[in-house]
């Protein structure tokens, strides 16, 4: 009996040590497919006419609409489209996926941030093998630049958020502001004066919306984060040019001419409905997010570029945007990586993506057609809304990075930037903590940091 | 939900033969005895024995995202106990356990004791109202307090408003403890109150004869007869309670949707965990954390029940010497 | 033999009204108290509130839930346009997440009341070698903090190639290990020894005698367990957020986490707050409605188990 008892919690030890095993020793086995033959047409053929199953992890709403013109083009292949979450809940159950070797998709959304996380532990398909270099001059630069910031091609791009202004018109202009602020100077000035008179904030500035503010280091050329794509990073949240920005809030923020209020929650969809912001610094996927919010303000609101830092500059960041990539452990990595082609570069596809689920479209043609760029909207009073932000995303700093560990990064300005913003104290000095934070993560997990 | 420590002292089996040598029918019954056990113990085995096992084995190495995995020894343990984060995490719950238990269990034994005594009106519906938040998923709970919180538009602070309280925060960081509090108050104290209640119900009669003859008012007799009577029973829903303290997750990893600047990655030992484990990917510190959370939480058990062990002998001793 | 005679009264299922308190005089029934009465009234407020807000608001439409006073109806009387939203939301998916919850709690609750039973019944009525160790280490397991298990539990679930399958949620939420300790109580309680020793008397195995004898005087026990199981099951959160990707497999809870986070997320669409809050409120209703029903059985199941606790 004892025995016996002791045998069956060796095997038990052992049988959890052999998984132990198993995990540590299933890293995929891709990682150097760049050296990997070109695949030619006759392979794409015979893959593209065999039965196959795909699964395609993706929170875009309806996006089975653009997945079933693939499925007409295709007849043989079966794509099962599955929504696992959004945002940090999906990646969290991708990691677990590829780290249990089993259970992952074929082919899976990513926001472009995340990118170098999946890319540090091969987990990602290089497509440059499937023909993927070819799609380059198919999309605006900097986007192209995010899925591919060396020569391998990690996914392709499917949305975008430039960044511009969106304000109410008529709240400004009751304020005497009868033009968008072209300068942040001009914006400081005309926040007082909107506060002044009419009691509403200029804009709100998430608390802990680590995006809206990489998104302003990024207009003012501020390199944060760089990853060389092997064990080298470097981290810069706290340079001089990321403290002006910061100064630049804490000081609207302590004058009470912006709001803090935590972006994407109830109170702050009311904020935006009713008046208490008259405007919202945002992306370009919020013009539409904004007229299913607020419907009752319809034609009172207007587009324009961000501010500039100096007068007579056109940049911007962006803020947002995902793409869809292949992961290494697929079994048809052919037919996956023609899905993420097609949902992204098939003309009717991208265009229905563009202007039926209104992501706002990286690919050149669809940036160009009128069908969307003449699109004039009754909710920003006939302006074309689409043609500015494609103008907009053409002065977006092409050479922007990430690090491998987003995930981190955004829980910890959370903690370190969202509280020191809640309570109005000085942002440019949590900086320097929210540097040491992410110095310190990385020399643990045994990056060398620049 | 809830399982019961409480009760690790063995009681005698109801059939005690006397000690012999095992005869046959006595084999019989042993196998039977197993074999009713061994399903219970075949998932017991797999759902909790080997994750646990592999999860200990996890601890004891180290993952970085370069470099990969390499044993480590107990180095996760010491870096846990360094670890400023995880030590403010279990201060936290500590004091949630200190300040909210007793409020909660206070208010489930008086609402057990008036209940047990008859003397309102409407009671049994008073009973199963109270009762109905257990049933309502911590999800929906949390989902639905925070909009009772919101600033704007929350009914709490239209009222606050309209009779010149001005607006309560709730969710800012100095009272979101406190409002966490609240939603776990209101979400156990009808099941608290229930099991009390049951235990209320089934004190024998001839306890109460006695006072009968006394005449006692029913502040003595809860005092001194319906308490000590279903100590055992308020010990099951302390030591419920610690578990659930200290074990407290779906409430701050909920409200950090609506309140994130307030709700700190390390807010409790659970929700730390969770986030070192998948945000900050250091599984095997995570699994060290988790270890300990576990071994906290059993010492903290072990000592409130031998308080309240002492507490009934001397409570005992007590009556005996009364006159 | 006392105690074992009363419970079999018990057992016959009147939980509320046992013979012994017929014998409580000294509470005659006109003498109420209006305080305690009034006291107990306002503190069930605090309670039901809560409540009352989410069905009031379930009847609004999106923007009167943002512009009227939250306690009280305002704006047009929106239930059924919410409700049919509700359930044709994403071609319907939400009657599906309730057809799953229901689906995994009532069979979870099955086996772990079942395991359980037997587990608890075996602990109450036999004498053998490592019972004291057994039952130490089921009441122990308490103890251990859900994130301790869940990554280990999914990467062992994800090697059997049992993730994202129902069996995910079901076979961890067969081990109850408060059920076993309440049924062994129970047993104790409930099964005279004399009826086992009786059966074994006239030749019948011991699993006849548990299947015949012992079941069918654990009834409100069983009932007790089962219920706690299942709203285990119903409202766990963790479990399924850990191991489903499929939202055609998701029980209520994710699948309304999830619709919160879309509506706050927007995702390209209008922001579903109403819809988010009906869901919730309907979501709620068949477990309330579940204890209402059985309520005597399992207050009285907890009876014995409290008492001896």
């Amino acid at each position: 009996m004892n025995k016996k008892a002791r045998r069956t919690a060796v095997a038990l030890v052992t049988g959890a040590v052999s998984i132990g095993v198993l995990l540590t020793g299933c890293t995929p086995s891709s990682g150097d497919n760049a050296s990997q033959e070109a695949v030619t047409q006759d392979d794409i053929d015979t893959a593209m006419t065999t039965p196959t199953k795909l699964t395609f992890w993706t929170w875009v709403p309806d996006i089975e609409n653009e997945v079933k013109l693939f499925e007409e083009k295709y007849p043989d292949i079966d794509v099962t489209v599955e929504n696992v979450g959004q945002g940090l809940p999906h990646y969290q159950k991708l990691r677990s996926a590829i780290e249990a070797g089993e259970g992952a998709p074929d082919v899976t959304q990513i926001e472009y941030q995340y990118i170098p996380s999946f890319v540090l532990n091969d987990s990602l398909l290089d497509l440059t093998p499937y023909g993927a270099d070819d799609l380059s001059g198919d999309y605006v630069d900097w986007a192209w630049n995010q899925v591919s910031p060396d020569d391998p091609v990690w996914a392709i791009p499917q949305d975008v958020g430039p960044m511009g202004n969106l304000y109410r018109e008529d709240i400004l202009a009751s304020a005497g502001i009868t033009e968008a602020p072209a300068t942040w100077d001009d914006y400081a000035a005309a926040a007082k004066t909107v506060k002044d008179s009419t009691g509403s904030y200029i804009s709100n500035l998430g608390a802990t919306q680590a995006g809206q503010m990489i998104g302003f280091f990024w207009q003012a050329g501020v390199k944060p984060f760089a990853y060389d794509g092997k064990e080298t990073v470097s981290v810069n949240v706290n340079s001089d040019e990321a403290k002006k920005v910061a100064t630049y809030w804490t000081e609207l923020i302590q004058q009470d001419l912006i709001s803090t209020d935590v972006d994407f929650a109830d109170q702050w969809y009311q904020g935006l409905a009713s008046g208490k912001y008259a405007g919202w610094l945002t992306a370009a996927w919020g013009p539409i997010f904004l007229q299913g919010t607020a419907e009752g303000t319809t034609g009172l609101w207007r587009a324009a570029p961000l501010p500039q830092w100096n007068a007579g500059d056109n940049v911007s960041g962006n803020w947002g945007g995902s793409s869809d990539a292949v992961l290494a452990s697929s079994e048809n990595k052919i037919a996956a990586y023609e899905l993420a082609k097609f949902i992204n570069n098939d003309e009717e596809s991208a265009m229905r993506l563009a202007t039926e689920q209104f992501l706002f479209p990286p690919q050149v043609s669809v940036l160009e057609d009128p069908a969307f760029v003449d699109q004039e909207s009754a909710f920003y009073g006939g302006q074309k809304v689409n043609s500015l932000f494609a103008d907009i995303s053409q002065t977006v700093d092409t050479d922007f990075q990430w690090l491998p560990y987003m995930d981190y990064v955004y829980s910890t300005y959370e903690d370190t930037i969202g509280t020191v913003i809640t309570d109005k104290g000085d942002i440019a000095a949590a900086l320097d903590t929210w540097q040491d934070q992410l110095v310190s993560y990385a020399e643990d997990q045994g990056f060398t940091v620049e | 939900m809830s399982h019961s420590p409480a009760l690790t002292d063995e009681r005698p089996a109801s059939i005690q033969l006397p000690k012999r040598r095992t005869s046959p029918a006595k084999r019989k019954q042993r196998l039977a005895a197993y074999l009713f056990l061994l399903p219970f113990f075949v998932v017991f085995l797999t759902m909790l024995v080997v994750p646990l096992v592999y999860s200990l084995y996890l601890s004891l190495f180290e993952s970085k995202l370069i470099g990969g995995e390499v044993f480590a020894g107990l180095a996760n343990y010491a870096r846990a106990l360094t670890d400023s984060a995880f030590l403010g995490s279990l201060g936290r719950v500590g004091l949630f356990f200190i300040i909210q238990v007793p409020i909660m269990l206070g208010l489930a034994l008086f609402l057990a004791l008036a209940l047990d005594s008859t003397r309102a009106r409407g009671s049994k519906a008073v009973r199963l109202l109270i009762f109905t938040p257990y049933a309502v998923p911590a999800v929906v709970a949390t989902l639905m307090w925070g909009y009772l919180y919101g600033e704007d538009f929350g009914p709490i602070a239209q009222v606050a408003r309209a009779v010149g309280l001005g607006t309560p925060e709730f969710l800012s960081a100095q009272n979101i403890l406190g409002s966490m509090m609240n939603i776990v108050t209101w979400e156990f104290v009808g099941y608290n109150m229930i099991i009390m209640y049951a235990a209320l119900r089934s004190i024998p009669a001839e306890l109460y004869e006695a006072a009968e003859i006394d005449g006692a008012g029913q502040f003595r007799l809860a005092w001194s007869i319906k308490i000590p009577a279903i100590r055992p029973a308020i010990m099951l829903t302390v030591i419920f309670s610690i578990i659930g303290s200290f074990q407290l997750f779906a409430e701050p990893s909920l409200l950090n949707a609506i309140a994130p600047a307030a709700i700190s990655n390390s807010f409790t030992p659970n929700y730390y965990g969770y986030n070192i484990a998948f945000i900050n990917q250091e599984l095997n510190y995570a699994a060290a954390i988790a270890f300990l959370l576990g071994l906290v939480i059993a010492i903290v058990s072990y000592f409130v029940q031998l308080a309240g062990e002492r507490r009934e002998r001397v409570g005992a001793a007590d009556r005996e010497t009364q006159p | 033999m006392t105690t074992t005679d009363t419970r079999l009264l018990v057992t016959a299922g009147d939980g509320t009204a046992t013979p012994r308190r017929n014998r409580r005089r000294y509470t005659p029934e006109g003498r109420r108290s209006l305080l305690l009465t009034v006291l107990l009234w306002l503190l069930v407020l605090y309670f039901v509130l809560p409540l009352w807000w989410l069905f009031v608001s379930s009847t609004k439409s999106n923007s009167a839930l943002f512009s009227t006073f939250g306690m009280w109806f305002g704006g047009d009387f929106s239930l059924w346009e919410n409700l049919q939203t509700l359930f044709t939301v994403r071609d319907g998916i939400f009657l599906r997440w309730m057809l799953n919850t229901l689906v995994y709690s009532v069979t979870a609750a099955l086996g772990a009341t079942l395991l359980a039973t037997m587990a608890g019944y075996a602990f109450a009525k036999y004498d053998f070698p490592g019972k004291k160790i057994l039952f130490s280490a089921t009441l122990g397991a308490v103890m251990i903090p859900l994130t301790a298990l869940a990554l280990p539990t999914y990467l062992l679930f994800s090697q059997a190639g049992l993730t994202d399958t129902p069996w995910a949620i079901i076979i961890p939420s067969l081990v109850s290990p408060f059920g076993v300790y309440l049924m062994r109580v129970y047993a104790a309680d409930a099964i005279p020894d004399g009826l086992i020793e009786a059966g074994r008397v006239d030749g019948a195995g011991e699993f006849r005698i548990f299947w015949q004898v012992g079941l069918r005087l654990l009834g409100p026990g069983l009932v007790t367990v089962f219920l706690f199981s299942l709203v285990a099951t119903w409202n766990n959160y963790f479990l399924p957020l850990v191991m489903l990707n499929s939202s055609e497999l998701y029980p209520i809870t994710v699948g309304l986490a999830q619709l919160q986070s879309a509506a706050s997320q927007g995702g390209g669409a209008q922001a579903l707050f109403s819809t988010v809050i009906t869901g919730s409120f309907v979501s709620i209703l068949p477990l309330v409605i579940a204890f209402l029903f059985l309520q005597r059985y399992w207050q009285s199941g907890l009876a014995s188990g409290g008492v001896k606790g």
